[in-house]
């Protein structure tokens, strides 16, 4: 890191402890080693050449209060931990009790969430091995603490759920079994119709797959988050950090593309004519609603 | 076609997300870049790279729209927050709660469509007098007749209080506006000096004047194709005056005229006197109309069919009309005229006899005959 950058950031930690209501007697050199990580990792490691007008605001953006309580805490800080408790026990609370599936267990999270943040083991410098060190001070500290309670609950939920299989599974079974020929409810295609759809569901689901894959990141993400993760507009936007209106709009413009883009792999790589592409595509849906039809009229008669 | 077209992608996507089998990365976001990217805290190509490894990492993701769900609870809570510490600003809060505005709103709704209903209304009734007054203060210049020219005290004081033709109430509407520009006085000044050179002869509106000045002289004209005679002499006189008053702007000149009118009013008052033994023109059934042309004040009223009628602003009145009583309004020629005539043929001759609108009460009941 050269010497300009260094000023910039000795400069930026300065403004930064001038800044927070209570910077717990921190000096300047406790402050940039958080601040130059935080600068490394969202910044630099994009461009190493970004300006240092954008490094000061970056560094001037940063949560200053947060990040030097944090920093207190992990230097042993016995009057900044307890004000960490007091202030976030709540949030914890809160946070583990949302990703717990009853009480005993979002005590039990929260209580192994303060565990990690303390630091049960010790790294070499004789300093505990705390999750503190990896708050950055660029979001929220509530925010960061509820993402490691959520990070920690899908890891003992993944463990669990090995083990125990949900209805929802059972579902998407069911699906997989019609989808390959195994209709749940008689009469609703002939063999030769199912034949015929199977191949023409196969291709477009792989034009379609295709297609998805060469979308935009961002494109992909709201696709993903609205089909696969079956979030609401309202939330998939929330995620993108637009309207939920703008997500709907976006999401009917990506639909419009995928169906161009399916159509062209389909015309061009396997040989499909035009025509043949609308027929099927109007033929697959239509097959697919039977499919939904079929999940419903089971699930409602379980 | 277009919504059909996004209902089929949108079943296909369905069933792709229901079959995702693509392989999740090994490696995940941490604590901070998830809330860092759920608060949108960070740098634009930061934020990229991020949304790359989201599009494809379903572990990921369901932690962020979590996340992001929460930090939007949280800024709801921290706004509240700030609310608090304002009373003022709790009050205002409060007055937009969703509460409030369920009632409140549609009462608003109501209460902007009455105002706008009455505001139109008023508009229309104020239209309907603007153009009425317009028509008595500009009667057609082919007939300009002696009597219009007169402004009767008495009369005024018969004349229904609805404003549709009372001077009065066309003075009070007058009275708001600006005073004429400079550029007038000369106007106004001719008028009265012709006022005070002749005061035995009313003086005629100046738009009048100066359509009458544009033409030959009485005596050289061709009888007025309009059936309503007119007396000849008096505009003779009149327009021997008016060749003095030149042409001036129509807004001006009402104003002209009520000014000259009002300084004239004992002139008129006195050329009425002499006019009395004549006093009224009396149509017979069916007879031509006789009119003495050398006294004007005498075609300020008539008797026809034995009613006895009033001219103002180009409106026959009957002297017995009372403003309070509704008329009922006929066309001539109209399916109700022809079975008014058809039981009352007096006011058939009274219609013949009178051009014009006409306000007559017969037996009772009041007919605006247009």
């Amino acid at each position: 890191m050269n010497i300009a950058i260094e000023k910039v950031l000795n400069e930026g930690a300065t403004r930064l402890l001038g800044r927070a209501s209570d910077n717990r007697s921190l000096s300047r050199e406790a402050m940039v080693p958080r601040i130059t990580g935080a600068v490394e990792k969202y910044l630099l490691k994009d461009d190493a050449g970004t300006p240092h007008a954008e490094i000061a605001k970056f560094i001037d953006d940063m949560q200053a209060d947060d990040l030097c309580l944090i920093i207190a805490c992990e230097r042993g800080d016995e009057k900044a931990w307890n004000d960490l408790v007091e202030r976030f026990t709540a949030t914890v609370r809160s946070a583990a009790r949302s990703a717990s599936k009853n009480e005993d267990a979002a005590e039990d999270l929260a209580q192994s969430i303060w565990a990690e943040l303390y630091g049960l083991r010790v790294r070499k410098d004789g300093m505990p091995a705390s999750k503190l060190a990896y708050y950055s001070g660029r979001g929220s500290l509530a925010g960061w603490l509820r993402a490691v309670v959520a990070q920690l609950a899908v890891d003992v939920f993944r463990k669990q759920s090995r083990l125990v299989q949900t209805d929802e599974d059972t579902d998407l079974e069911r699906l997989a079994r019609v989808a390959e020929g195994q209709p749940l409810v008689a009469g609703i295609p002939s063999p030769e119709e199912s034949l015929s759809n199977r191949f023409a569901e196969t291709d477009m689901q792989q034009a379609l797959n295709q297609a998805v894959q060469e979308l935009p990141a961002e494109d992909r993400l709201l696709v993903k988050l609205y089909y696969f993760d079956n979030l609401r507009l309202r939330e998939a936007g929330a995620v993108l950090g637009v309207h939920e209106a703008t997500a709907s709009r976006r999401l009917t413009r990506i639909q419009t593309d995928l169906r161009k883009r399916v159509t062209k792999i389909l015309v061009d790589e396997r040989g499909w004519t035009q025509a043949e592409t609308e027929r099927s595509f109007a033929e697959v849906a239509q097959h697919l609603d039977t499919d939904l039809e079929s999940l419903l009229a089971a699930k409602s008669t379980k | 076609m277009k919504q059909e077209t996004n209902n089929e992608m949108d079943l296909l996507l369905r069933r792709l997300g229901r079959r995702d089998d693509a392989v999740m990365p090994e490696d995940h976001l941490d604590a901070d870049e998830l809330n860092a990217y759920a608060e949108k805290a960070l740098p634009a190509a930061a934020r990229a790279r991020y949304t790359v490894h989201l599009a494809e990492c379903s572990r990921c993701r369901s932690l962020v729209a979590q996340l992001s769900s929460s930090a939007g609870v949280v800024a709801a809570t921290d706004t509240a927050a700030v609310s608090e510490v304002s009373g003022f600003r709790k009050f205002l809060a409060s007055l937009f709660t969703p509460m409030v505005l369920r009632y409140a709103g549609p009462a608003l709704g109501l209460i902007l469509v009455a105002v706008i209903g009455f505001v139109v209304l008023r508009r229309e009734q104020s239209a309907k007098y603007i153009a009425q007054e317009t028509n008595v203060q500009q009667p057609p210049a082919a007939a300009p007749t002696a009597e219009k020219y007169f402004s009767d005290e008495n009369s005024s004081k018969t004349v229904p209080s609805s404003g549709l033709i009372n001077p009065e109430i066309q003075e009070k509407n007058k009275q708001p506006q600006p005073a004429p520009p400079p550029n007038t006085a000369p106007v106004v000044s001719s008028v009265e000096a012709d006022v005070s050179k002749d005061k035995a002869v009313a003086q005629p509106k100046p738009e009048e004047q100066a359509a009458t000045a544009n033409e030959p002289p009485p005596a050289k004209r061709e009888p007025s194709a309009t059936p309503e005679p007119s007396p000849r002499a008096a505009e003779t006189d009149v327009a021997r005056n008016e060749v003095k008053v030149q042409s001036a702007p129509a807004a001006q000149a009402p104003r002209t005229l009520r000014k000259a009118e009002r300084e004239d009013k004992d002139n008129v008052a006195r050329a009425r006197k002499p006019a009395d033994a004549a006093g009224t023109v009396t149509a017979g059934s069916g007879s031509n109309l006789q009119i003495d042309g050398v006294d004007d004040v005498k075609a300020d009223t008539r008797t026809v069919a034995g009613r006895r009628f009033r001219k103002h602003g180009g409106v026959w009145i009957d002297t017995a009309y009372d403003a309070s009583k509704n008329a009922v309004t006929l066309a001539r020629g109209s399916e109700q005229y022809r079975a008014l005539v058809a039981d009352e043929p007096a006011i058939k001759t009274i219609a013949e006899q009178l051009a014009g609108e006409i306000i007559v009460v017969w037996k009772g009941h009041t007919y605006r005959i247009r």
